[in-house]
């Protein structure tokens, strides 16, 4: 008898024991999990993650500092950056955002792939305001500020160390002479016709018109903004938004019978009459070819 | 029920809430993932503040600079660019970067939704 009321005993502290835990781990992860603040952008929402990228390309743009910007798109914890600024890219188009909206990402694209900056740091005035000088006061004592509803999609992996960078890059002098000087276009030089060819591969979409546009070093450059118009309509697309096929590369489907005008809009390049080739498979069945056009740089 | 068992149960009852405590949180605490940018560290905030600055020297866009803070939290986007140059002035950021933060502290305190900044 006594043996069983201390078995009951042992099964009842058992029970207590498992019902403490119980409690212990319900009000841990339900009433009142841990609270997270000082986060990593690496956890961010993704929708924050593509808008931590547009502030980031922006940023890029306005101080080319290339270094600066790979890290802190490495704080997104993203697996290739690159790939995720062309996928963002293409996403944005897709949604109907402006090609200018889009550019600076595709640029910064473009200038993390080639490994330099393709606009060299230029001193970017300060506006004048009209208002006494900022000071860094309570808000208090402000002006009551506006909320603003965030509309613009984007953004930051835990517990890296974040540094910031040097704004300004180091630079050093050096007095060695150069023997010689080959002066070589600028970035914005224009994109000339170098290539053009015709393209019989059934297996592809007829009438597949590819751009490939490359700098005077022959890099593929993304980020440019080619229009092709034809009698019907106009259409406007940027290199780089397939990465998978190049950063440098753009397609367009063209319609038999039609011709079009391509003008690769940085440098102003222009190309009239683009008709879509025909083909004939080994059967002898006629069909719609494609165009390979190659652009490039002096 | 001898009172030393009764003594002995709420122990185990306390030792289990303790031990599911730990467990949830130090242990094996909710993961978050897909968090919002307001619960960023300060650093990232603040970088992210100095980011849209920086922006903000090239296109002096009002309206975007104050969308683009909007998602760091509700605060008006003044706030919260004075409280990014209050860190960069504690951490000495360099010149250039505390003057794009004064630049848009004094765009932010002067930006109306409505209508066009004074």
């Amino acid at each position: 008898m006594i043996s069983r009321l201390a078995r009951n005993t042992n099964l009842h502290i058992l029970f207590a024991l498992l019902i403490g835990l119980g409690a212990g781990l319900w009000y841990s992860w339900r009433i009142s999990p841990v609270t997270y603040v000082d986060a990593n952008p690496a956890l961010l929402r993704a929708d924050f993650k593509d808008q931590y990228r547009i502030v980031i390309a922006a940023a890029y743009a306005a101080n080319p500092d290339l270094a600066r910007a790979r890290e802190r798109l490495n704080l997104l914890g993203d697996a290739d950056p690159v790939a995720e600024l062309s996928a963002q890219a293409q996403r944005m188009l897709a949604a109907g955002d402006s090609f200018e909206q889009v550019r600076p990402l595709a640029n910064l694209a473009t200038d993390l792939t080639q490994g330099f900056a393709s606009n060299p740091i230029a001193p970017t005035p300060f506006p004048t305001f009209n208002t006494p000088a900022a000071q860094a006061t309570s808000a208090a004592s402000e002006t009551p500020a506006p909320v603003i509803e965030a509309t613009e999609t984007n953004l930051p992996q835990p517990t890296t160390s974040f540094e910031q960078t040097p704004l300004t890059p180091l630079i050093i002098e050096t007095v060695t002479p150069r023997p010689t000087f080959t002066p070589t276009a600028g970035p914005g030089a224009p994109f000339a016709l170098v290539g053009q060819e015709t393209v019989c591969d059934p297996s592809e979409p007829a009438g597949l018109m590819r751009f490939k546009l490359l700098d005077s070093r022959r890099n593929e450059k993304a980020g440019i903004e080619i229009v092709v118009t034809w009698d019907q309509g106009e259409d406007r697309f940027f290199t780089g938004l397939k990465p998978e096929l190049g950063h440098g590369y753009a397609d367009f489907v063209m319609q038999a019978d039609t011709t079009y005008n391509i003008r690769v809009v940085t440098g102003g390049s222009f190309v009239p009459n683009i008709v879509a080739p025909g083909c004939t498979d080994p059967n002898g069945v006629a069909y719609t070819g494609g165009l390979l056009l190659t652009f490039q740089q002096p | 029920m001898s009172s030393l068992n009764i003594i002995k149960i709420l122990i185990a009852l306390a030792l289990g809430i303790t031990l599911g405590l730990a467990y949830g949180w130090i242990i094996e605490p909710v993961e978050y993932t897909d968090v919002p940018p307001n619960i960023l560290r300060e650093d990232y905030r603040v970088d992210y503040t100095l980011m849209v600055a920086e922006a903000y020297q090239k296109d002096f866009d009002t309206d975007t600079a104050a969308r683009r803070l909007a998602v760091l939290g509700s605060e008006p986007p003044a706030t919260l660019t004075s409280a990014a140059l209050e860190y960069a002035n504690r951490n000495s950021f360099n010149e250039v970067e505390i003057q794009a933060l004064q630049d848009l502290l004094s765009a932010m305190q002067t930006y109306n939704p409505q209508g066009s900044a004074p």
